[in-house]
């Protein structure tokens, strides 16, 4: 099967490209060693993970639609069999089993998995013949979220999981399922935090009830939800008080890790420092030295554009989300024009991955969102990030090229 | 369509929306932080460094049961170096003199203690005023070095303690790397052995963090105002079984022996632990600061292995004291009934090709069940061994906790063995051992090994009607927002025997004492009675070890006393007067207590 390579999306792919040659040059400077005028080897690395990456997309173009369709699920059963083995067997960082090292490659099966879930998420959602709104339907694709979700809290690795869970809301939402129902799905989460204090709960339940009462669910379900709220209402502050302070905080730490002051939550200091002190034109390329910055822990992978806002200002960093912006642009066209449901969904999920973990990274190096450990797509220093963002690329330029196609 | 579903361009519209908002988002916070807090975050990146500095919380006090203090804290100071405020060498040799270390190892310590580049890497701990004030009055010579007030440990002395308390220490590089989540970090003091360990996530309490901004010059100028002080949370107190003044006297009296041993003293309706005792011993203060190499030399030449945890470590055959296993087991499987007799004692006895001996040459007569626990009779047991055969025999032993752990709260604690046919098999081959070897099972010798621990918890259960509480050391847990926690007793297992089984031991285990052959004769006092057990262990490495093992008052048992003295003999000529004397300690002490405490009905008596 050969490709018109004319009618593919030559602008959304030099869009990722750029971004990720921004990148390298971001880990040349995170690595730059001002005693010896030279960097580290990160840098050479990622332009050879980029190689890999290019030769990943063009794989994945190359591959017809039917192929994704047909080895969904045997790909999705793979990547859980990964996500065991990995806990058993894998190799880990700070106490935290993730990756597989076979030499000097490692594999890291979350990865993996947000790829084989998305493909299975798509052809589930995109052949089931169970209606849009059916229970049924939501709690298939619930519980075939929940098992890799299960896996990789485990490991532990709470950022990662809310990817996947994104992924799953979004691809409901664009099933076509009410953003108002969706919010009703996830209402007990909300009822947990709002019981935090009397007032909030009281008021939030009010909304709910008006909420229930507009949409009108089945009776059922709409019994459920409410039961649900005030479970989670009146439990949890009751649970909660019975904590220890030092467990409180532990549960606050894993949920917001910004708050544990000798790891992320200092990391976000330097961040905003590094980010703030950049201004509006930046101190220069390699002139960041700011000491902060130097000694900024994960400055070239996860604390990238820590690095960009340091040393090109708001100028630099306008420029990268505006470049992000045109890639999320281009992905609602692709996922809302094509005619083939399979390669909506798929468009449409590579798209959440890419905006959710965009928006994570970016508001937590300036305390916005917490500490995740989610990498930036195309710019952050790693192997297997680029070529998850340069996969989903692949996904969208696919979908885009058989648009006609049903 | 219904409000439960939306149409695609709707999607699109509202999918479109929400990213755009979350780039304005983004956009507004980039502008918030580079342009409107520019100034700010440009005067900290250029003048000011932050340093992060621990506030060690308290370690949780450790008491008896009487709320009385076996573990404190002594104030100290820890002197530390922050990496990143370089210590150029000429600080590090000024260091070294003041710290009294070389420099070499003052650059270990900072390496093996690194955390991060601004949290200071503890150099030397313990420290006292005098050093910390040259410090203080010096500042300017010492970039880089910081110092904190850390408490050190200091043990009750005297009282044995090293057998459950444990110490505390530097977290080792394995420990922090399986124990991340628990918060510690290189250079942290944690609990290491004994109920420092097993208890430490409730002892160490939660760090807390003081951000301190340091000016180019290295001088602390005040608090980094963008971050708020986290105070610690104090750890929290904890609270023993253990008796301190029984604990102390069980110390006392194995001290003038002069003999190694151990000592179990515990409450058979609870599991709760009285005394543990280990002999001997040694300081466990020793480790809350550097050991002296000359000490530690001396403590690990010690050919009597102080450091040996005997009585939950120390690995013994337990002698007669297990013949109520092999009584117990063929009461229950109809072998014997209480008046069956066998073939009476002359003293020795053939089996097969070999003769077996009785402790007593002169030989016992013709006894039944209770005579032959009484006079703890070996011929007798040979025979009743023969009829249960190695397995059953096993089945009862492992049955009443035997080759596997007790379970109590401290760790290091060993299994022993309950040898059966693989057991054999593997040792000697599947035809080289014949079935006599259970003659000596019976009689509690041979390849059969318990700890003393073992022996203690299968009496609490003959002394407590069967069953059998997991024997444990922590009482309450006194949180620091004032909450208590009470442990309450859980229930191990039930031994593998009937009431009648019971009641036909507990005769016999008061004859030993009562009885006019009884080999504990001496124990007989007017207050209360005691039923009881003597043992010898064969030692193939020296004189025989010493066993005895106790519960009182015998007819409402509130204390089961285990005594092992190594290489000291028969069981009956020193462990049973050290047992007797421990429980006439606690009873007597007991006594007062309960009167006092609203006139119970004890054993109220002429002193």
């Amino acid at each position: 099967m050969s490709l018109d390579y004319r009618h593919l999306d030559w602008k959304l792919i030099t869009a990722a490209l750029v971004l990720s040659l921004i990148g390298i040059l971001l880990i040349y400077s995170a690595q730059y060693d001002s005693l010896r005028g030279e960097s580290h080897q990160f840098y050479l690395k990622q332009g050879i993970w980029l190689l890999g990456a290019l030769f990943v997309f063009a794989v994945v173009i190359h591959l017809p639609l039917r192929v994704y369709d047909f080895l969904a699920y045997l790909f999705y059963a793979g990547a859980l069999v990964m996500l065991a083995l990995v806990l058993v067997v894998g190799h880990s960082k700070y106490g935290a089993a993730r990756w597989f090292a076979f030499g000097p490659v490692h594999i890291t099966p979350s990865e993996v998995a947000k790829l084989a879930l998305l493909i299975a998420l798509s052809r589930f959602l995109a052949y089931t013949k169970l209606a849009k709104e059916s229970i049924r339907r939501l709690f298939f694709s619930a519980v075939m979220t929940v098992i890799p979700v299960m896996l990789i809290i485990r490991q532990p690795d709470l950022g990662t999981s809310m990817v996947f869970v994104a992924m799953l809301f979004s691809l409901w939402f664009w099933s076509g399922i009410s953003p108002l129902y969706l919010l009703l799905i996830v209402s007990p989460l909300i009822s947990l935090l709002a019981a935090f204090h009397w007032i909030t709960w009281v008021v939030y339940l009010a909304i709910l009830i008006g909420l229930l009462l507009l949409i009108k669910p089945r009776a059922i379900f709409g019994i459920v939800t409410l039961v649900a709220n005030l479970a989670f209402g009146i439990i949890t502050p009751f649970f909660w008080n019975r904590l220890a302070d030092y467990q409180k905080l532990r549960i606050i730490t894993f949920l917001d890790p910004g708050r544990d002051p000798r790891g992320a939550g200092y990391q976000i200091i330097q961040s905003k420092i590094a980010i703030g002190s950049g201004g509006i034109l930046g101190k220069g390329y390699l002139g960041g030295s700011q000491s902060q910055l130097h000694f900024l822990p994960e400055r070239h992978t996860d604390f990238i554009f820590s690095v960009l806002g340091e040393e090109f200002g708001l100028w630099g960093t306008l420029f990268v989300v505006a470049i992000f912006g045109f890639i999320f642009y281009r992905g609602i066209m692709i996922a809302s024009r094509c005619r083939s449901r399979f390669a909506s969904y798929m468009a449409w999920g590579a798209l959440t991955i890419l905006v959710f973990q965009f928006f994570v990274n970016v508001g937590m190096t300036f305390g916005l969102t917490p500490v995740t450990g989610l990498p930036l797509p195309f710019l952050s220093y790693g192997g297997t990030s680029l070529m998850l963002s340069w996969t989903l690329v692949g996904f969208l330029v696919l979908a885009d090229y058989y648009w006609t196609e049903y | 369509m219904t409000a439960l579903t939306t149409h695609k361009d709707t999607r699109v519209k509202i999918a479109g929306a929400l990213v755009i908002l979350l780039l304005l988002i983004i956009a507004a916070g980039l502008f918030y932080h580079q342009v409107l807090r520019h100034d700010k975050y440009l005067e900290e990146s250029e003048n000011n460094r932050i340093r992060i500095s621990p506030i060690i919380p308290k370690r949780g006090l450790i008491y008896d049961r009487h709320r009385e203090v076996i573990a404190d804290n002594r104030v100290s100071f820890t002197v530390s170096i922050v990496p990143f405020e370089r210590v150029p060498d000429i600080t590090t040799d000024r260091l070294a003199q003041l710290l009294d270390m070389d420099t070499a190892m003052i650059n270990k310590r900072a390496r093996s203690n690194f955390v991060s580049n601004y949290i200071p890497s503890p150099i030397k701990r313990g420290l006292g005023m005098d050093v910390i004030s040259i410090l203080e009055e010096q500042q300017q010579y010492y970039p880089g070095v910081a110092y904190s007030v850390e408490s050190v440990r200091r043990y009750e002395q005297g009282i044995s303690a090293e057998a459950f308390i444990g110490h505390v220490g530097e977290v080792s590089p394995e420990d922090i790397k399986s124990e991340r989540r628990k918060g510690y970090r290189a250079g942290s003091m944690v609990g290491k052995e004994g109920i420092e360990k097993a208890y430490d996530q409730s002892l160490r309490g939660l760090e807390g963090t003081d951000y301190l901004e340091i000016s180019a010059k290295g001088q602390i100028t005040g608090s980094y105002a963008a971050k708020e002080k986290i105070p610690a949370v104090p750890g929290s107190d904890i609270v023993l079984t253990i008796d301190k003044r029984l604990q102390r006297y069980i110390a006392e009296s194995f001290d003038s022996l002069e003999y190694s041993g151990a000592v179990v003293a515990m409450d058979p309706r609870n599991g709760e632990i009285l005394g543990l005792g280990s002999f001997p011993g040694f300081d466990p203060n020793i480790f809350s600061g550097v050991i002296p190499p000359a000490i530690w030399q001396t403590i690990i030449s010690d050919t009597n292995h102080p450091l040996l945890n005997r009585p939950i470590a120390g690995l013994y055959p337990p002698g007669s004291t297990a013949k109520l296993i092999a009584a117990g087991a063929a009461l229950e499987m109809g072998i014997i009934t209480e008046h069956t007799t066998f073939k009476p004692c002359l003293g020795k006895m053939r089996f097969g090709d070999r003769l077996f001996g009785c402790w007593d040459l002169g030989g016992h007569g013709k006894l039944d069940v209770y005579g032959a626990i009484e006079q703890s009779c070996d011929i007798y047991f040979y025979q009743v061994g023969q009829l249960l055969g190695v397995d059953s025999w096993g089945e009862y032993a492992s049955a009443c906790g035997f080759g596997r752990e007790t379970g109590i709260d401290i760790p290091g604690e060993l299994k022993g063995i309950v040898p059966g046919s693989d057991y054999y098999d593997k040792l000697y081959g599947p035809r080289g051992w014949t079935h006599f070897l259970v003659l000596n099972l019976a009689i509690g010798q041979g390849e059969y090994t318990i700890t003393p621990l073992q022996l203690a918890q299968f009496y609490c259960g003959l002394a407590n009607n069967g069953v059998v509480y997991r024997p444990h050391l922590l009482k309450e847990v006194l949180r620091p927002d004032g909450i208590v926690e009470q442990i309450d007793p859980v229930v191990a297992f039930t031994l593998p025997f009937s009431r009648h089984t019971l009641e036909v031991l507990h005769t016999s285990l008061e004859l030993v004492v009562q009885g006019e052959h009884g080999t504990a004769r001496s124990l007989r006092n007017k207050q209360y009675t005691i039923a009881g057990k003597t043992g010898t262990a064969q030692n193939p490495h020296g004189n025989e070890h010493s066993w005895f093992v106790a519960y009182a008052p015998s007819d409402n048992p509130r204390i089961v006393v285990v005594t092992l003295v190594e290489n000291a003999g028969h069981g009956s000529e020193v462990a049973a007067p050290i047992t007797g004397r421990i429980i006439k300690e606690y009873l007597g002490d007991l006594r007062t207590v309960e009167t006092h405490a609203g006139g119970e009905n004890t054993v109220a008596d002429e002193s």
